[in-house]
């Protein structure tokens, strides 16, 4: 939880980042595998919000194990690298994975 | 709780994409190619032959599908099933053959039948006009996809249905000797050939993601599978019937050749528009695939990091874009002078065979590596299907190396290019990146040994 904090923290303090996700309202669950954790995390006009629990019909949905997730949303480690080894799983259309890889890129930097 | 996504794709969307991704104008030379090795009108008996094989390539991919199920495809598969060496060199050295072989073959053909339509403009000018507007299309992230990409495909494969049943009707639908394929040799180079007819239907395994029913993408799989070893074998006993093969050998535009045959002026034309349409559609596709996989190759620092840069305005990874756009350039003049596209042909087909190699031996692998693991699509009759596989497609990949030296010639340098990048400037990079990571971690440390606790 911490993690998704401060990412959404961040992710709302970057006004760049703002102003580029406005026209992008998703809906993205997050769910670790081996503990009791679901978030929601909601972009709407450009502004990002977190709430524990799940949400219906997510845009994208993120699962891993609790490490690898508090590492991405950290911004520790580049998604990429769970994902191509199979640790990280992602639901959802390909250029919305791409554009959330771009929003930790571009919050966390390298 | 069962995951449900806003966006889901169907059944129709997946064929279309599977089938799409295989129908280009170099499929029609690749099926004259697969004629020619068999005597008489035969070729629709290697054509399904190797339909039949490629069943057992999407039974093996579905079952890796349904196991991991992930846009990364062969890139997971072969990193569980083997390693991440095995994994990074068979990926890239796929997509480099799958851009070179397909942006080259495809821009020499495509090119050659607008020049014939067009004159006054040459052939590499042609080159350059559908290359930009593509990659235009890549960059502002214009993605042939959902109900576009149905009615192309599916216009397609209606266009080549209507004219090869023209055709044959004007040859009474007499074909010669259609059960005497000739020798041994003749027919496994044509099913070798054949399965060229197939590449790029296990393309769609990436979109494991986009759908919630798993099962739907080995379906689509299939069932594209056996549609388009059914209209390829009728275009191409319709071709051969109604057109001298020696005639429709000599041209690198065959298919406009045929269509002027069965439907005089009116026939050619449309077969320039569904020649345009399936070159756009593939050029499309596979620059997407391949750019989004430098992307991602860039992110885990496996390719230089600037070919992860993306658009702010289009969220594209435009200098992938651009970097394969200059490659295409370059492979489409190389191969414009050279004439040799049908080495691009065949080194595809081989490479395609290869990973099919691979994957039924990935099957065998990850069923020893993850035994427990939920499989939605598991082949029955224990390792014999993917062992079948494996077995064939060894034979196949064989045989057009040993029919074209050049393909192994090919193959080989760059494998061997392939490993020493991997083997040298892959561990350069991560070192490099490693070095330039912050010392500290952002995470806060656990609160026990003085960080944060879990999620």
């Amino acid at each position: 939880m911490d993690s998704l904090k401060a990412f959404t923290d961040n992710y709302n303090k970057n006004d760049r980042v703002k102003i580029m996700n406005r026209d992008w309202d998703r809906v993205i669950m997050i769910k670790a595998t081996d503990v009791e954790s679901l978030h929601t995390l909601t972009l709407k006009k450009g502004q990002l919000s977190l709430k524990e629990g799940h949400s219906e019909d997510p845009d994208l949905t993120v699962i891993s194990d609790s490490e690898t997730l508090a590492d991405i949303f950290y911004g520790d480690i580049t998604p990429t690298e769970p994902y191509n080894d199979g640790t990280l799983r992602i639901m959802g259309a390909e250029d919305d994975i791409i554009r959330l890889d771009f929003i930790s890129l571009l919050i966390w930097g390298e | 709780m069962k995951l449900r996504l806003k966006r889901v794709l169907t059944l129709r969307t997946v064929i279309a994409t599977s089938a799409g991704l295989t129908l280009a104008s170099s499929t029609f030379v690749a099926a004259v190619q697969v004629a020619n090795f068999v005597l008489g009108d035969t070729a629709w008996i290697a054509i399904l032959v190797g339909g039949a094989l490629c069943f057992l390539a999407a039974a093996c991919f579905s079952e890796l599908n349904g196991l991991l199920p992930s846009a990364a495809g062969i890139r997971l598969y072969f990193n569980r099933a083997f390693n991440e060496q095995v994994s990074l060199t068979v990926s890239i050295l796929y997509m480099l053959v799958v851009i070179v072989g397909v942006i080259g073959a495809e821009s020499y053909i495509i090119s050659t039948i607008l020049n014939e339509a067009f004159p006054a403009l040459p052939p590499y000018a042609w080159i350059v006009i559908m290359l930009v507007l593509v990659t235009g299309m890549n960059i502002r992230g214009i993605k042939i996809a959902g109900i576009f990409q149905d009615l192309i495909t599916y216009g397609l494969m209606a266009s080549i249905v209507i004219i090869s049943l023209v055709a044959l009707f004007k040859v009474n639908f007499q074909l010669s000797a259609p059960y005497t394929p000739g020798g041994a040799t003749g027919i496994i180079n044509a099913v070798a050939l054949g399965v060229f007819l197939f590449v790029g239907f296990e393309w769609v395994t990436p979109l494991a993601e986009e759908v919630t029913q798993i099962k739907l993408i080995s379906k689509g799989m299939m069932i594209s599978i056996g549609i388009l070893s059914v209209i390829y074998a009728v275009f191409t006993v319709a071709m051969t019937a109604l057109v001298p093969k020696e005639v429709l050998a000599a041209s690198p535009a065959p298919q406009i050749l045929f269509a002027r045959a069965a439907m005089g002026s009116t026939g050619a034309a449309w077969m320039i528009a569904v020649s345009l349409a399936a070159t756009i559609t593939t050029f499309n596709a596979g620059l997407i695939s391949v750019s989004r996989f430098m992307y991602a190759s860039a992110r885990e620092h496996v390719l230089p990091a600037i070919f992860s840069k993306l658009s702010m305005k289009y969220f594209t990874p435009w200098v992938s874009i651009l970097t394969l756009f200059a490659i295409g350039l370059t492979v489409s003049a190389i191969i414009l002078t050279t004439h040799r596209y049908l080495t691009l042909v065949k080194l595809a087909a081989a490479m395609e065979s290869i990973v099919y190699t691979m994957a039924g031996l990935a099957v065998i692998s990850l069923r020893r590596r993850m035994p427990g693991r939920p499989r939605p699509y598991l082949l029955k009759g224990g390792n014999i299907v993917p062992a079948i596989t494996t077995l064939v497609f060894v034979v196949l990949a064989a045989a057009v190396m040993i029919e074209d030296p050049w393909t192994m010639v090919v193959l080989a340098i760059a494998l061997l290019a392939c490993l020493v990048y991997v083997n040298t400037a892959v561990p350069y990079m991560k070192k490099k990146h490693q070095a330039r990571k912050p010392q500290s971690r952002r995470r806060p440390v656990r609160a026990a040994e003085g960080v944060e606790g879990r999620k």
